[in-house]
């Protein structure tokens, strides 16, 4: 992404900061979080510390990079509050296949795009639910580089880590992901051509 | 999918030119390889041994193609945009914070 300029100091600084990348920040903090309210606080939260601490902002970083980063530690910070939520490693081991029919669970999308199968209410819920139950850390790097389309040197920035522990965590954050949704054993043809499952 | 990559498309070896005893060795090294190759982060080379084992093992061939329709999954999970209520109310709350110090 090309720098963004002008800085964002001045009078009309935070209400430029704010027309300019609410949006963006309500995403981010809607995929981390997972629901309306949650995603909410947390770009209030973000926000507000941009607003306190935009006086220091010097433009080295994006300003996108910038507000991605307050953002994260909010979220992190928010999340100990609230759920007391334990940082825990996942390790590759687990998710090693150990019969050949853990290494031929598929995911139930075949000819459909992937817009189609998310039209399916359960696969839906089922990879809302899959990203939930990700350790944080995990969580971070999937958002961040598959959803928001980041590079692994920008999380890195953001996460505060180097690019080859964002590949680390994407990798089995993804590894996670794909066995949660597997194993579920959702049904979806039927469904998408019922639209049964249709929310 | 949109990934340029079609294991498929080259030539698969013959079981007799690749022994294969799957859930071993190259099974297990492609497992923890597959996001870079997905991600087109890997020398042309491994590329080409992967795709050859792609070809000899249909297990592989079905998990890349699960982890490849995870990401698609993720890229395309939807979010509901916020209102223009919303963006008010938040400023609004925003502000009152900042202010309120």
């Amino acid at each position: 992404m090309p720098p963004q300029h002008p800085p964002v100091q001045g009078p009309d600084g935070f209400d430029r900061l704010y027309r300019d990348h609410v949006d963006l920040i309500h995403r981010y903090a809607y995929r981390l979080c997972g629901e309306a309210e949650s995603a909410k606080d947390l770009v209030q939260e973000t926000f507000l510390n941009a607003y306190r601490g935009l006086k220091d902002f010097r433009g080295e970083a994006q300003v996108s990079t910038w507000l991605y980063t307050i953002a994260s530690r909010a979220c992190i910070r928010m999340r100990r509050k609230r759920k007391g939520e334990p940082e825990h490693e996942l390790s590759l081991d687990e998710f090693v296949p150990t019969s050949e029919g853990e290494f031929r669970l598929q995911i139930p999308m075949d000819g459909l795009s992937p817009e189609e199968a998310l039209q399916n209410k359960e696969l839906r819920q089922a990879l809302d639910q899959a990203i939930e139950k990700l350790p944080p850390q995990y969580r971070m790097a999937l958002v961040l580089r598959d959803m928001e389309g980041l590079s692994a040197k920008e999380v890195g920035t953001i996460m505060g880590v180097n690019e080859r522990a964002v590949k680390s965590r994407l990798h089995r954050a993804r590894l996670f992901v794909r066995r949660e949704l597997s194993a579920r054993g959702i049904t979806h043809h039927d469904d998408h051509k019922s639209g049964g499952l249709r929310s | 999918m949109t990934k340029k990559k079609t294991p498929a498309k080259e030539k698969p070896s013959s079981p007799s030119s690749h022994p294969h005893t799957h859930g071993q060795g190259h099974c297990l090294d492609l497992l923890k390889q597959l996001s870079a190759y997905i991600d087109d982060e890997l020398p042309s080379d491994i590329c080409r041994e992967i795709r050859r084992h792609l070809g000899a093992c249909p297990n592989c061939e079905v998990f890349i193609a699960s982890l490849q329709h995870t990401v698609a999954l993720c890229r395309h999970r939807p979010v509901p945009p916020l209102t223009s209520a919303d963006r008010l109310n938040m400023r609004r709350t925003i502000l009152d914070a900042a202010n309120a110090r």
